[in-house]
């Protein structure tokens, strides 16, 4: 954004002509079909697009596997990053139970650390990933009813606490409610960081692992049904994320719990593990942006477009 | 060859026989421990992970890299880098104030040890105002540098030469003139009044190699690890501390040819400076050392560190009057010999001028390595004037330094350096 809009003092300081190609190249590999992306254009299907909901059976067993690997991913072009991973990808794999589903997670540590999951939720003390770290080697079998409906953060909890999750321990568990929601095209989106020199910085700022992702590849939606995204920030290092849509608004939904109110809004900010329902009819077909509204996120690349289609 | 023989006996002729067994077993033992280590570290690196595996993990790579200029052009900021690593390095991501920035690199990203790179990043910049740029590796290590205020870069261009070289002749040329101007004073004075006046010369001159070392090392600071530290500054210190004596052993040579019988009852001492030669190799000193000065500024004020207020060229040029006070010194104590106003002029252009090659110099091509070597230059061949003069002294002045006029100007000398040099801050 700097470099398409900043001023041009220098410019008119020296008298001398700026070729302005090259500043809208710069644009486009901030915010556009030139970013920085080496992954192919499918790599995130299966962290955006959620897997279908269940309808309401209660007891029903739901029986996962969650290894943690550790693994070198590529988070923007040429930049490669030691991640500690659930099943080879930051953020983990999407998780979709209906309300009271009997969720079993496998959960098995191929790492040469402790690890362990802490789902948010309802669930036993004993199944909290708190207190029963899983050693290397070892696997362990988390087991409860799922509760409440919603959208949940899951996580690693082994000390050092701030290090397991900047790594890439984290992920989305969606509980669908027993009254099952409208049909709507589903997304689920991460939000984090990556710290690629331990300094207590991230570098780099990321929708489901990759920067720049959805800017060079924009998510395509259908003008004529709802979008409903399911929001969760895992920032590490930084109070607080959020996200803005361009040239629409929607409605917000808290936690995605069924009781909490919707409220109208084109901007929300989350703290880390906080999360909540986006639904959008979008009015407008075209590209509408969506990003961070702190700048200081989009630019390292936290930036994306909804490509709406009127079909 | 021979010195290496270890043998204690004298030495046979090398003719006979037994002697040339001797002068090949000599060259056999002189050879001996060079090929004994070429063969161990062959050894050694063909094995050398296992050797770090018997003490643990061989850590990664720090993988920073160290920043050359920056240059804020119409099309962009362009930075050079350089690897200073043992291992390979990559640019993976470039930013600036924080945000990726689109860039381009001139040759592979991947730099091996001590290559250097320039990185083009188109970006609208702002004239005047600071800048932050990172350049992150293929390992997520970010190197960060920072630009005061970004300059335009104009290149080397007309007015910018007329301008440094105007700087360059007020830093430089000018005070060194103006100070030569005391010389009919000087040669009023009595030959007590005289050796203090040349003490106070060498303290002129102590101050200003102890400034140069000093800047040297300032300037060795910033450079990688790999360019060399201590060693590089001692380089130049002891280069230009025995160029310089060569340099003025021949003036004197010259001097003494030329002028025959003529010459000054000093200079006929042989050993000992004096005259014209002593006064051009304090000259050469100080134009060594204006050339730091001028790189100094030239280098300052295109990183946009360095307002160039009239104080500051107001503090240089009164600082380097002294320098002309102290090549008006020997002149005076050669009264016999008549000193041209030709020769004048060239002593006050071999010492002034410089500060305009350096004003250049650093205004247009900077690099810490070359500002290195010339402080450490500037040092050494100030040494190598403090150490004449002392001599000088030593023979004028049987009481040495703890006569008062020796002691006392020896101190005013460096006194008023350092206030001098208080008002260029």
């Amino acid at each position: 954004m700097a470099a398409a809009s900043g001023s041009h003092s220098a410019h008119s300081a020296h008298g001398s002509s700026r070729p302005h190609d090259s500043l809208t190249e710069a644009a486009h590999a901030v915010h556009g079909s030139g970013a920085p992306v080496v992954a192919p254009a499918d790599a995130l299907d299966d962290l955006l697009y959620p897997p279908a909901p269940r309808p309401h059976r209660p007891g029903r067993k739901r029986s996962f596997t969650m290894v943690a690997q550790h693994r070198e991913i590529e988070i923007v072009k040429g930049v490669k990053f030691d991640a500690w991973t659930y099943n080879g990808t930051v953020p983990g794999p999407i998780l979709r139970v209906t309300e009271d589903d009997l969720l079993s997670v496998r959960f098995v540590n191929s790492t040469e650390h402790p690890h362990s999951i802490h789902f948010h939720g309802i669930h036993p003390a004993d199944m909290d990933g708190v207190l029963e770290p899983v050693d290397p080697g070892q696997e362990f079998l988390y087991e409860f009813r799922a509760r409440p409906a919603g959208v949940h953060p899951y996580h690693c909890h082994v000390p050092p606490l701030r290090e397991h999750i900047q790594r890439g321990l984290y992920g989305a568990l969606i509980v669908d409610p027993k009254e099952p929601r409208k049909p709507a095209q589903e997304l689920v989106m991460v939000m984090n960081g990556f710290d690629t020199d331990k300094d207590g910085e991230n570098n780099f700022y990321t929708v489901n692992g990759i920067a720049f992702f959805y800017a060079k590849y924009p998510i395509k939606v259908k003008r004529s049904q709802t979008v409903r995204i399911y929001l969760i920030n895992m920032t590490e290092f930084d109070a607080v994320n959020s996200f803005h849509l361009h040239a629409d608004f929607f409605r917000y939904q808290e936690n995605g719990h069924p009781q909490n109110p919707w409220r109208h809004t084109d901007n929300v900010a989350q703290i880390q593990a906080e999360r909540g329902v986006i639904e959008i009819d979008f009015a407008e077909p075209g590209m509408h942006m969506f990003h961070a509204h702190q700048t200081e996120f989009i630019e390292l690349g936290w930036t994306g477009f909804f490509d709406v289609q009127d079909a | 060859m021979e010195s290496t023989t270890l043998a204690r006996e004298p030495r046979p002729d090398p003719g006979a026989p037994a002697g040339k067994r001797r002068r090949l077993g000599g060259r056999f033992w002189a050879l001996l421990p060079l090929v004994l280590l070429t063969l161990i570290l062959g050894v050694f690196s063909a094995v050398d992970a296992k050797v770090f595996g018997l003490i643990g993990d061989n850590p990664p790579a720090p993988d920073e890299l160290s920043f050359g200029a920056v240059q804020f052009k119409d099309d962009g900021i362009f930075v050079r880098v350089t690897n200073p690593q043992t291992e390979p390095l990559t640019i993976a991501s470039v930013t600036v104030d924080g945000a990726i920035a689109l860039f381009e690199v001139d040759g592979s990203p991947t730099m091996d040890r001590l290559d250097r790179r320039t990185i083009e990043i188109p970006f609208a910049w702002n004239a005047g105002e600071p800048y932050e740029i990172g350049v992150t590796s293929s390992t997520g290590v970010e190197s960060v540098t920072s630009v005061a205020a970004a300059v335009p870069f104009e290149g080397i261009h007309p007015s910018g030469i007329l301008g440094f070289a105007l700087i360059g002749l007020l830093v430089g040329v000018i005070p060194v003139a103006l100070g030569l101007m005391w010389l009919p004073g000087l040669r009023t004075l009595s030959q007590t009044a005289l050796v203090g006046f040349m003490a106070l010369t060498a303290g002129l001159l102590t101050f200003l190699a102890l400034d140069a070392l000093f800047e040297a090392f300032e300037q060795q600071a910033l450079l990688p690890g790999a360019l060399g530290g201590t060693g590089l500054i001692l380089l130049g210190v002891a280069i230009s501390f025995i160029g310089v004596a060569a340099f003025s052993d021949w003036l004197r040579g010259r001097e003494r040819g030329s002028a025959g019988s003529a010459t000054s009852p000093v200079a006929q001492l042989s050993a000992v400076p004096s005259g014209t030669a002593l006064a051009t190799a304090i000259a050469v000193g100080i134009g060594l050392h204006n050339l730091g000065e001028g790189l100094a500024i030239g280098t300052s004020f295109a990183l946009g560190e360095l307002a160039l207020g009239s104080l500051l060229i107001v503090g240089f040029t009164v600082h380097n009057i002294t320098e002309g006070l102290g090549i008006a010194v020997p002149l005076a104590d050669a009264t016999p010999t008549k000193t041209t106003l030709g020769r004048l002029a060239a002593l006050a252009l071999i010492a002034g001028l410089p500060a305009v090659a350096g004003a250049w110099i650093g205004g247009f091509v900077y690099s810490n390595l070359l500002a290195t070597l010339f402080f450490a230059i500037a040092a050494g061949a100030a040494a190598q004037v403090v150490y004449e003069v002392s001599r000088l002294i030593g023979a004028r002045s049987p009481g040495g330094w703890t006569s008062p006029v020796v002691g006392g100007g020896f101190l005013a000398g460096i006194a008023i350096m350092y206030v001098t040099s208080l008002i260029a801050g």
